[in-house]
């Protein structure tokens, strides 16, 4: 059955969105992610204009997240005073991500910095978590017992100035790098439509220590009022968002999401990371291979400007 | 209006040469909506030579030709061409086209260099290429390859064709074409021009206007993303929050 996308001008069969959503959103159950950062390049693969596609996809991942962080929110596991900061920076930061999006894609470089960008961060995370998750099933084989949080070892971040307490998280540290961690995530998700989870995540465990039992959730609170600002500012900045993309992606994904939750708990948590880490750099990989090999088109086209 | 339409055949009466042959045509849809279900549409075209009102002739002779140009909305277009630097390919440059149609379909009953000559083609703006106008002063053979380049892109979409065997003659002076609009034709103003030929001259020509556009819930959308925008990006950011909410309920997460 095809489906008409009124922004995006073409149409595009409804199964095939649902499918592709409900796809995505499984894995973003089981892995505890968004999913932006698989659904915008398939979109793009699909023939999506990419303004369209990164636009529409904020939405998808604001209704991804919704469910995860009401979870996570009853159970007591959102820190929200720590979200809040990182939220009101995010903000700020997704104003300088989509002001530079309308700068690139009328320069014509959007779907070069898309791509390095997606290689840069995917490729970065991938190799880390891989890394990490390797080394905790290692250990696991040789019997040593690891522990998500170690109290008393600091880094040099804890010794800046400006210092809050955390309640929830049990922190009293700097607000300077959960405000540069919020601008930074604000601003590459709101630039390449990813929620932004995948990185998140681990600078909340490994830069600011938060413990294991609030990161997702606190993550999650803040995927969901950063990507509601930015689908706005998308929508008010270049008219991209295209809301039945939107709503048909979001549909399948947060179905699908609770399949991937479920099928989640048969997992360990250190295989569902090396899991993911796979994933994530097969995505860098297919965005790297498309900066290096010749494309089979050099040319393409795009409209400027409509004149009636 | 009997008065007004009087006046009008005075004039063209008085003005016009003594041509023998006019044009009668006629084109199936005046408007194509956009619905949900929207996966193109097809359309015919079609028309007789009759002799003109002011001929003494009482039949048309021909052979004749037809050849029926329909032009979508225009819009500024860039085309982009990458290259490698340093191992990695990116866009390093590029022409914008002003008055570019979106969409151009030439139906023709025979070559169109058969028809007749190129010079001819050209000025009346039958051939892709000759839409290709650069907006601003660049170099010619530049703005020539990149113009070719883009209207190859747009054929690769479907939104630029040339059929020269897409105008058939059931009868002698009758002629009948059929196209069909696909589901990513964009939405605007068309025109469809059409143009009679008899030994290379052209001979009549006539043109007519239809509109492609939205109706409906998929116009309602796409008027309040442009008109209303913030309010467009708060409903869906809570039709968002209120599917994700729903979809934990109804699982019971």
């Amino acid at each position: 059955m095809q489906v008409y996308l009124p922004i995006a001008e073409l149409s595009v069969n409804l199964f095939f969105l649902v499918g592709i959503g409900g796809a995505v959103g499984f894995l973003s159950g089981l892995f505890g992610v968004g999913g932006g950062f698989l659904l915008t390049p398939l979109l793009i693969f699909s023939g999506v204009p990419a303004p369209v596609a990164v636009a529409s996809v904020t939405g998808q991942v604001v209704a991804a997240s919704t469910s995860g962080a009401l979870a996570h929110y009853r159970r007591g596991a959102v820190d929200l005073h720590l979200a809040l900061y990182l939220v009101l920076s995010g903000v700020l930061g997704a104003f300088g991500g989509v002001a530079t999006f309308a700068l690139l894609r009328d320069a014509g470089q959007l779907d070069l910095v898309i791509s390095v960008g997606f290689l840069v961060l995917l490729g970065s995370v991938g190799v880390l978590m891989l890394i990490e998750s390797t080394r905790a099933i290692l250990k696991q084989r040789k019997g040593i017992v690891v522990r998500e949080r170690l109290p008393n070892q600091h880094n040099w971040i804890h010794g800046l100035p400006m210092r809050v307490r955390f309640k929830k998280s049990r922190l009293y540290i700097s607000v300077l790098p959960v405000l540069i961690i919020g601008l930074f995530i604000g601003f590459v998700g709101s630039l390449l439509g990813v929620g932004g989870g995948f990185i998140m995540v681990p600078a909340l465990v490994y830069l600011l220590r938060v413990p294991g039992n609030v990161v997702i959730g606190t993550s999650l609170a803040q995927v969901v009022a950063m990507m509601a600002a930015t689908t706005i500012l998308h929508a008010v900045q270049s008219q991209s968002v295209d809301i039945l993309l939107a709503f048909c992606l979001m549909v399948g994904g947060t179905a699908g999401a609770q399949f991937g939750a479920s099928a989640g708990k048969y997992l360990r948590g250190e295989q569902l990371r090396g899991l993911l880490a796979l994933l994530v750099l097969a995505v860098a990989i297919r965005f790297g291979l498309s900066l290096v090999l010749a494309p089979a088109n050099v040319f393409s086209m795009a409209v400027t400007g409509v004149v009636q | 209006m009997s008065r007004l339409l009087l006046l009008l055949a005075a004039l063209v009466l008085a003005v016009a040469p003594a041509r023998a042959e006019r044009l009668v045509s006629q084109v199936s849809n005046e408007t194509i909506e956009i619905t949900s279900s929207f996966s193109g549409e097809r359309m015919n075209f079609f028309g007789t030579i009759i002799p003109d009102a002011g001929s003494e002739d009482k039949f048309v002779t021909g052979p004749f030709h037809v050849v029926v140009v329909v032009l979508g909305p225009t819009q500024n277009r860039v085309a982009r061409q990458m290259s490698n630097v340093f191992g990695v390919w990116l866009n390093t440059d590029q022409v914008e086209f002003s008055n570019f149609p979106s969409y151009f379909h030439v139906l023709s009953s025979g070559r169109l260099t058969d028809i007749t000559d190129i010079t001819t083609l050209t000025t009346n703006l039958i051939l892709p290429e000759s839409h290709t106008l650069p907006a601003s002063t660049t170099d010619w053979w530049k703005s020539a390859i990149f113009g070719r380049e883009l209207v190859r892109l747009m054929t690769e979409q479907g939104l630029f064709g040339v059929q020269e065997n897409g105008v058939n003659f059931p009868a002698d002076n009758f002629y009948s074409a059929r196209l069909t609009l696909p589901s990513n034709a964009p939405p605007g103003p068309y025109i469809a021009l059409t143009y009679v030929f008899k030994n290379g001259e052209i001979i009549a020509r006539k043109s007519e206007g239809f509109a492609v556009r939205k109706i409906g819930f998929e116009r309602f959308l796409a008027l309040s993303a442009v008109q209303q925008p913030f309010l467009y990006g708060l409903v869906c950011v809570i039709l968002a929050l209120f599917t994700g909410w729903l979809g934990g309920v109804l699982f019971k997460r």
